[in-house]
């Protein structure tokens, strides 16, 4: 992610001059494709909106890689996987022509508002959420003088309405998450007092370490699927949606990523020294006798990883 | 990724955005991958976003229904159905021509035309002249269209049946089917002539004719029936126009004189005994001549509707003697008039088999009276000694379909000959 950072960073503040340069001849066959004369930007203005785009991403090459002059071949591979149209309309708008807004508000203000509303479940929290965003868009706010539009941030990579959703869905998370912390704490009957463990102590704590190294041995898709079915609850469908896969594929790999834990739970607990009886028994143990917090592990897993990233 | 939390950065709506749409590579997929296994925060927001990316989809895709789909079925038979509508059409309009035409010979099948080629000799048909200086026009009335005009543009109502005698020097036997192939034969009969016209019998429009030159006793015989006659044809439907003709064979008609019979007449002498009848209903068109030139009741014409027969078939023989009228059906049922056509009496079978004809062969006088005489023994001398006679019992003669005959002389009773 770093890298990433240090690109946008670069975006943001002018990326470095002499790097890359723009093939003049993909420059015009992208400039008659756009037809971006149609909001009013100037050819340099066009270049200027191609080049952030593709320094912004090295072009698509390995970011963790030296900055390369990228030949034509690879820019033209670059661009034309990106939705350029949907990419010019954004920058025209941060820019503030008006003719592109004119488009924008015709074209997206009403499916941004029906999107508002699917995601708060709420006509008036939807369009609550709409307005607030658009004016976000227009540029009402303001950082050091400086006027700010999100759709800056939009790269071409996804549809414009896609990136919109997605925009709205984490205003609409992040206020959620922060109003939920500002509810006050409900009383909670006290549970009664658990009986006292059945499963030796020792036993627990070998199974404890067992199911700490088979989860951290999953890769990142099957923590995914593990993570949104058992703690988030979602569906088999709405998580086959989000890696747009069939529900039954989804289901079936729940289902082996599942049965796979469990043969490692049960590998790592005779490689700590139990016979297979032993073991199979161990795993019969009350789950609430259990010391583990799978979304402790989880993120622990995770930030290891990510800070691994972080340091290479 | 543009946020910060515990764990590190949040990929930013791009990447999330990117991710939902499989739109990012392997390398940085399995980053975001990572990412939301941990992070219940960023798997809410791809999961709300494709929510409402997927009830906006249905909302869209909903309203359009009506639009036809570009790649349907029936396009991919567009160039098929051009000859399947060709074939179509040909098929429609064969069956429809095939249609008029049976209809079309079924009203020709009503209609009769004579061919003046059929057993006429030319050579004895007087020409056009001697026919206007020997008929005389006995009718003021106008002239009806031609014939072949008024078969064509009104064949219902220019209907003229007329029945035609054996045909002389004939030897075919009748026909199993009855009046039907006898009126098709008729119609390759050609139409009387003002000649024939002239020398049919007077008494018997059906039966015998004879040569009204050549017959005095006959031509004083006819003075005396002449108005009874017009009195009777008078009561004729003429808004109907069908007629029903007695005629002998062409060549008949045309013999110079029952002195000197014509070949055709020595041959029906003959064999009329082996072939007793073969009477013909033959519908025939008002000729202008035929109209014009002779007077009514020397026509003789009789007004039969076949469609008035009690049995509702077309009528395939009849006779006619005086103010009585015989007509046989289709089904061989016997039928007596003596009202001019208006009702009509059956008569019970006596004979065996299917009764096919009925003729009146038995004129007073004229060049036919010897064929019956020679076969059944009467005197000859009728025919050999043409003096003024009074005309005979009306005596009619039934054949059935073996060729046996029965007689009878008011149409009634019927006895084997």
């Amino acid at each position: 992610m770093a890298p990433s950072e240090s690109v946008a960073s670069a975006v943001e503040t002018g990326f470095p001059n002499g790097i890359h340069s723009l093939d003049r001849a993909l420059a015009d066959e992208l400039w008659r494709a756009c037809d971006a004369a149609q909001w009013g930007l100037t050819r340099d203005e066009f270049d200027q909106i191609l080049l952030e785009a593709g320094t912004a991403q090295n072009f698509g090459l390995d970011e963790l890689a030296a900055p390369v002059e990228a030949a034509r071949k690879q820019q033209a591979e670059f661009f034309r996987g990106l939705r350029m149209g949907d990419l010019v309309l954004a920058r025209a708008c941060a820019r503030g022509n008006e003719r592109a807004w004119e488009h924008f508000v015709a074209v997206y203000r009403q499916p941004l508002t029906r999107a508002a509303i699917a995601i708060t479940g709420s006509e008036t929290l939807g369009r609550d959420l709409a307005d607030q965003l658009y004016a976000e868009l227009y540029g009402l706010n303001e950082r050091e003088g400086q006027r700010r539009c999100p759709l800056v941030s939009y790269r071409g990579r996804g549809s414009l309405m896609g990136w919109l959703r997605t925009t709205l869905a984490q205003r609409h998370v992040d206020h959620y998450r922060r109003t939920r912390r500002e509810e006050p704490i409900e009383e909670i009957d006290a549970p009664a007092l658990d009986p006292p463990p059945q499963t030796p102590a020792h036993e627990l704590s070998l199974l404890e370490r067992a199911i700490e190294q088979a989860i951290a041995s999953r890769n990142a898709e099957e923590r995914y699927l593990l993570a949104a079915y058992y703690f988030d609850e979602q569906t088999l469908l709405e998580i086959g949606r989000v890696l747009d896969v069939h529900e039954a594929t989804v289901s079936r790999r729940l289902r082996r990523a599942a049965s796979e834990i469990r043969k490692q739970i049960l590998r790592n607990l005779e490689r700590s020294g139990m016979s297979r009886r032993a073991a199979q028994e161990a795993l019969g143990a009350d789950p609430r006798d259990l010391e583990v917090n799978l979304k402790n592990l989880l993120q622990h897993s995770q930030t290891e990883a990510f800070q691994e990233q972080a340091a290479s | 990724m543009s946020a910060r939390n515990q764990h590190g950065f949040h990929p930013g709506a791009e990447s999330l955005n990117a991710f939902a749409e499989q739109a990012l590579e392997e390398r940085e997929r399995a980053e975001v991958f990572a990412h939301l296994a941990v992070c219940r925060r960023c798997r809410q927001v791809v999961a709300l976003a494709r929510e409402a990316a997927d009830a906006d989809m249905v909302k869209a895709s909903a309203p359009p229904r009506t639009t036809i789909a570009p790649n349907a079925w029936w396009r991919q038979w567009r160039f098929a159905w051009i000859p399947a509508a060709i074939v179509a059409a040909f098929a429609a309009a064969s069956v429809s021509t095939h249609i008029w035409l049976v209809d079309r010979h079924e009203r020709e099948f009503k209609i009769v035309a004579q061919n003046p080629t059929q057993g006429a000799a030319p050579a004895s048909t007087p020409p056009a002249t001697e026919q206007a200086e020997v008929v005389p026009p006995a009718s003021p009335a106008p002239a009806p269209p031609p014939a072949h005009a008024a078969k064509r543009t009104h064949p219902a109502e220019e209907k003229y049946l007329t029945a035609q005698r054996p045909g002389l020097g004939t030897t075919e036997a009748p026909s199993e089917s009855g009046g039907i192939d006898q009126v098709e034969a008729a119609r390759e009969t050609p139409p009387l002539s003002h000649a024939e016209e002239q020398q049919s019998s007077p008494q018997s429009t059906m039966g015998v004719h004879g040569s009204a030159d050549s017959q005095p006793a006959a031509a004083a015989w006819e003075a005396k029936q002449k108005p009874a006659e017009e009195q009777s044809q008078a009561g004729v439907d003429k808004s109907r126009r069908r007629y029903l003709v007695a005629k002998a064979a062409p060549g008949t008609g045309s013999a110079p004189s029952a002195n000197q019979p014509t070949p055709q007449a020595a041959t029906q002498t003959g064999t009329a005994a082996a072939v007793p009848s073969t009477l013909t209903a033959t519908l025939l068109p008002a000729t202008p001549a035929v109209s014009a030139g002779l007077p009514s009741q020397r026509r003789g014409f009789l007004a039969i509707d076949r469609m008035h027969l009690p049995s509702g078939l077309a009528a395939v023989s009849s006779a006619r003697s005086g103010s009585i009228v015989l007509a046989i059906d289709k089904a061989g049922t016997l039928f007596l008039n003596q009202d001019h056509g208006n009702t009509w009496e059956r008569i019970d079978t006596q004979w065996t088999g299917r009764a096919v004809a009925v003729t009146q062969p038995f004129a007073v006088n004229g060049a036919l009276q010897s064929a019956p005489a020679a076969q059944t023994g009467t005197a000859p001398e009728t025919s050999t000694n043409p003096g003024p006679a009074p005309p005979s019992p009306a005596t009619f003669e039934l054949f059935n379909d073996k060729n046996q005959a029965w007689v009878s002389t008011d149409g009634r009773i019927w006895t084997s000959k």
